[in-house]
């Protein structure tokens, strides 16, 4: 008897105690993907002008939609308003700029371009169909009045983005 | 291990056999709204279309309808294979449409002619239609796969095409002679009775020439059957019925005796066969 309780004394610790931590584990899939086409580039058909369309000697930028879910989310493309790298500058820059759709997937999505809705440097597009939207957006860079841009590399971003509704 | 090595040898045979190369065609809507579907390399085999990709720029007023259909007609009929619909009605024009599809490698000579046709008001400009396919290499000799159409005239064409012709004895000169001289004879028999057994023998004559001739050429004619019974087909189709062959012979147990007659027998041929070789060393009288 002696014996059987030390036995018991020295497994009571070892009794496992019934209790766990369940994780619960999701995965979200993207419905909504953003791919830059193609990259754009400024042209300089004046020393005080910077612009990315072909006339000028520059390339429009290409954005592409993705989307899987129709009617579930809006493009919002921002050209730009600032150099994001460039020499110093001591004058104001005038930017302008503007996105248009420029090729789809699908029939219905035509109707994107007269939909669209433009503030400030921002155009907004409200993707109703599921399937592809490539948009373009062309940015103009004016230095001061008339005065040359000072040498060096400039660089500017376009913002896409992919809101839920 | 002789297994995982067997195995992985099939694994590399099937693989190897079924390695494929893939391609693009060009804008085949490039000289106009509908295009044959010559494509790919010339002699290639086993040609399957895998993907369709197609643009175009719609012009149309945006009140107008207007539905673009791209599409292939499936070969030899009036139904498509492929077929993708544009509904432009009330939408605005202009903008370029871009659409792909994945095909389920469909083979080639099931696509007939490709076209872009509109229904309504309104056209399509910069239309641009590409293919991608896959295809292999296997059959561009078709001797190389029993599969592979034109197996078999391949197979008879290297046994060598042999003209058969087959005998005809009405076009045989010797039995026309022999019938037109028969006409005549039977004509003249009356008259030359006694003539009549000289041109007899010589239309037997003839009669077994024609015979031999006959025999010659069914004798040839069963040698060239016999030389082209290597048409590859019996080495495919051959089956073993299956089953069980049980043996069929039966040895009884028992002893077998020795056969003292025979023996006797060999004896004696043995003891003549010794004595008239020896007689060749017997001292000559």
């Amino acid at each position: 008897m002696k014996k059987l309780l030390i036995v018991s004394l020295i497994l009571a610790p070892h009794i496992p105690v019934y209790a766990a931590d369940t994780p619960i584990v999701g995965n979200v899939q993207t419905r909504c993907l953003i791919t830059t086409d193609t990259n754009g580039v400024y042209g300089n058909p004046l020393p005080s002008k910077l612009s990315t369309t072909a006339s000028d000697g520059g390339v429009v930028p290409v954005i592409r939609y993705d989307v899987t879910l129709a009617d579930a989310y809006l493009a919002k493309i921002t050209t730009p308003t600032a150099f994001s790298t460039s020499p110093t500058l001591t004058d104001s820059v005038t930017w302008t700029g503007s996105t248009a759709v420029s090729k789809t997937s699908d029939a219905g999505m035509s109707g994107y371009e007269a939909a669209k809705v433009t503030y400030g440097s921002t155009t907004q597009f409200d993707l109703t169909k599921a399937g592809s939207t490539w948009f373009s957006s062309s940015s103009t860079a004016v230095y001061g009045v008339s005065k040359s841009f000072v040498g060096g590399s400039y660089t500017a971003i376009v913002l896409a983005e992919c809101i839920a509704k | 291990m002789i297994r995982l090595v067997v195995a992985l040898l099939a694994i590399y045979a099937t693989s190897a056999h079924s390695e494929y190369l893939y391609g693009l065609t060009g804008n085949m809507a490039g000289t106009g709204h509908t295009w044959g579907m010559n494509i790919g390399p010339s002699g290639s085999q086993s040609l399957k279309i895998n993907g369709v990709f197609y643009q175009y720029t719609p012009v149309k007023n945006t009140e107008d309808d207007m539905v673009v259909h791209v599409r292939n007609k499936r070969f030899g009929t009036n139904e498509y294979i492929f077929s993708s619909k544009d509904d432009w009605s009330g939408l605005q024009g202009g903008i370029p449409i871009t659409r792909g599809f994945i095909i389920d490698n469909l083979p080639i000579e099931l696509w007939g002619d490709g076209s872009i046709d509109i229904e309504g008001t309104g056209s399509v400009t910069d239309a641009n239609v590409v293919y991608s396919y896959k295809y292999n290499n296997d059959c561009l000799t078709p001797m190389s796969d029993p599969s592979c159409s034109g197996y078999t005239d391949a197979v008879l064409s290297m046994m060598g095409k042999a003209k058969v012709d087959g005998y005809d004895p009405l076009g045989d000169e010797n039995i026309a002679n022999v019938m037109d001289e028969k006409v005549e004879l039977e004509e003249d028999l009356e008259q030359d009775e006694d003539e009549g057994d000289d041109r007899l023998e010589k239309i037997l004559s003839s009669v077994d020439d024609s015979v031999l001739s006959a025999n010659v050429i069914t004798q040839n004619l069963l040698m060239f059957a016999m030389s082209h019974s290597g048409n590859m087909n019996p080495y495919y189709d051959k089956k073993l019925v299956g089953g069980e062959y049980k043996e069929t012979v039966v040895l009884n147990g028992g002893e077998l005796p020795d056969n003292k007659k025979g023996a006797r027998a060999g004896l004696a041929q043995q003891i003549l066969h010794t004595k008239m070789v020896s007689m060749q060393y017997d001292p000559k009288e």
